[in-house]
């Protein structure tokens, strides 16, 4: 299916992060960058949601719960890793309380944190079907 | 019997220093079977009382000191060692899904752990009885926040209890800075709260420069301070545009999300991070421009004049924080409350007015006594404007002074110290033990660890639909005390 859509409404899990992605997300929020204008959204339910925003390096007592809610997320849908940690190249991969990160995301918005004006580029792109 | 008598000694020594006035600084698990408390004196010297694990387990201080329950507990669930008389010993971190006799922090394990496939709730604590409802929430949330599991037993409208289930965001910090070379550690310090992290760099900093004998200039001392000044003000913003979100005063909360913003973006161009990571190391901190500094300050401060007279006269906000979410003063020292919490509920204490690093300034703690929203509320807004008095003091010496001198600390250095610093999260500690240049053991304990049974406090007998404001009035990070 063709990624391009109008709009783009995000779900986002903490699996793990330290809150700095927290942050520049929420950013995203201000009006400063107002992501709404882009038909991008942060929604309650992951089953009003077309991705799943994952933040952290999914600590073992979350990996149960993300597969949970990444399955309530309707189909067609996408997984966002938001972060190196979730990504899988954060400074945590090793701990033993850690899973490494999400598999195979279909976007990669890499930092440590991302600053909000490129998680908020690579989304736009992404919902364009150009990321 | 001369256990016993250690034992009664361990206990009378820890309570007497807390009714000095003392603060804990950290209750701290070794390998080798010690356990240290570490207590920072109404003057400013630390003290330590240490005491033996003897047969796996140790006498338990929580019956006289009920701050360190969770200490204990996570002890327990770490390292194996039982808190003996510890009167609610139900797993904190531990969950369902670790194998048996599998303590992360006592001995080596096999990798990677084979995990139980279950699920990982622990039991939940309830009221029961007629009309009582269990009201669950999380561990994921519906906007964007860290993860945490409430259990609420509500009646009506009534919060009769909250269950914390918290340590979802468990990543094994402590247990992955063992072994790591000197150079390697600052990066992971760094990152184990996005929201102190200067107060964790400067922990970890003081703790290497102590262990090596090194005093840091001047210079360099100011540097931190602006930083540790800085990184208060983007903290407090952050809580100040959250509270009134909290009752849906969105003008309030959207012109104190840019004004954090604003800061953000002179954070980056002064220091080179938005939220101020990898700025602080042993012997360093981050170079910057004081002008720039008195410039951004000046400029977001004309924000914050209209910003304050919105929040302060609008009476419906101020009646929404009136007596809801107190924290009794009891409660408050009895479970050793910290930072904004603390001193909302009329403790007055700023680990800043014993610091070194401050002793030009003799920071005075804000004070409010009622202990609810209204009361943390003006806690961070008298904060928010010392921090600004005190980065013009800074940026005024700051220009007159010449560069910190270079200094790297030895590269076998060893030995054990502590460290501390008030974060805006209230104080946070780093107990550290180095091998050879090598880290044996890294223990962290930071305010919010301490704050979270307190919220608990907050909440009972409120509205249910209250909690969120509260909450928010706490605003207390998960990460810092799941590490």
């Amino acid at each position: 299916m063709s990624r391009a859509m109008k709009s783009l409404q995000l779900r986002h899990l903490d699996a793990g992060s330290c809150n700095g992605c927290e942050q520049e997300l929420t950013a995203l929020t201000s009006r400063y960058y107002d992501l709404q204008q882009y038909g991008i959204d942060l929604v309650a339910s992951p089953r009003h949601a077309d991705a799943l925003v994952v933040t952290g390096p999914v600590t073992d007592t979350m990996k149960k719960p993300l597969e949970k809610v990444w399955q309530a997320v309707p189909e067609s849908k996408w997984l966002v890793a938001l972060g190196d940690c979730a990504a899988g190249c954060g400074v945590f991969q090793e701990a033993y309380a850690s899973h490494g990160g999400v598999a195979k995301p279909d976007l990669v918005i890499a930092g440590c944190p991302p600053r909000p004006q490129d998680i908020l580029d690579k989304l736009n792109q992404f919902r364009l079907g150009q990321g | 019997m001369m256990g016993t008598e250690l034992n009664k000694r361990w206990i009378l020594t820890n309570s007497q220093q807390r009714d000095n006035g003392s603060q804990l600084l950290a209750l701290t698990a070794f390998q080798d079977e010690r356990i240290v408390a570490h207590w920072l004196l109404p003057d400013g010297q630390c003290r330590e009382n240490a005491i033996a694990v003897t047969a796996g387990a140790f006498p338990s201080l929580t019956p006289v000191l009920p701050q360190v329950s969770w200490d204990e507990r996570e002890i327990h669930d770490l390292f194996g060692y039982i808190p003996n008389g510890h009167p609610d010993l139900r797993p904190l971190v531990r969950t369902p899904r670790w194998p048996d006799a599998f303590y992360p922090l006592r001995s080596k394990f096999e990798q990677p752990i084979p995990w139980l496939d279950v699920e990982p709730d622990n039991g939940d604590q309830r009221v029961t009885g007629e009309g009582v409802t269990i009201m669950k929430v999380g561990p994921t949330h519906a906007g964007v926040i860290e993860s945490g599991h409430f259990v609420f037993s509500i009646m009506g409208e009534n919060i009769l209890h909250l269950d914390l289930h918290l340590f979802q965001n468990h990543r094994g910090v402590e247990g992955h800075l063992e072994g790591r070379r000197l150079a390697e550690v600052a990066p992971l310090v760094s990152r184990i709260c996005g929201a102190d992290t200067v107060s964790h760099q400067v922990n970890w900093a003081s703790a290497v420069e102590k262990l090596a004998g090194h005093t840091i200039d001047q210079p360099l001392a100011w540097r931190r301070v602006a930083l540790l000044e800085s990184e208060r003000i983007l903290s407090h913003l952050n809580d100040l545009a959250q509270i009134p979100a909290g009752v849906g005063f969105h003008v309030a909360h959207q012109q104190a999300l840019a004004m954090k913003e604003k800061w953000q973006r002179g954070m980056h161009s002064l220091f080179g991070h938005r939220l101020l990571f990898d700025t602080v190391g042993p012997g360093t901190a981050a170079f910057f421009d004081p002008d720039a500094l008195g410039r951004l300050i000046h400029d977001v401060r004309r924000d914050w004049q209209s910003w304050r007279a919105l929040v302060l006269g609008h009476h419906g906000f101020q009646d929404r924080m009136l007596g809801v979410g107190i924290v009794r003063q009891a409660d408050a020292a009895r479970l050793g409350a910290q930072g904004v919490v603390a001193r909302a509920s009329g403790l007055s204490f700023d680990a800043r007015s014993v610091m070194p690093l401050y002793q030009e300034w003799k920071v005075k703690p804000a004070g409010e006594v009622s202990g609810d929203v209204a009361a943390r509320f003006k806690v961070r807004l008298e904060e928010v404007e010392t921090s600004w008095r005190l980065l013009q003091d800074v940026i005024f010496e700051v220009a007159k002074m010449p560069l910190p001198s270079f200094w790297q600390p030895p590269e076998d250095l060893a030995g054990d110290a502590v460290a501390y610093t008030e974060s805006p999260h209230g104080l946070n500690a780093h107990v550290v033990s180095l091998k050879n240049g090598q880290v044996v053991r890294y223990h962290v304990r930071s305010g919010t660890f301490r704050n979270w049974p307190l919220l608990t406090k907050a909440v009972t007998g409120n509205a249910v639909g209250d909690f969120p404001l509260i909450n928010k009035s706490f605003e207390l990070c998960y990460s810092c005390s799941d590490r």
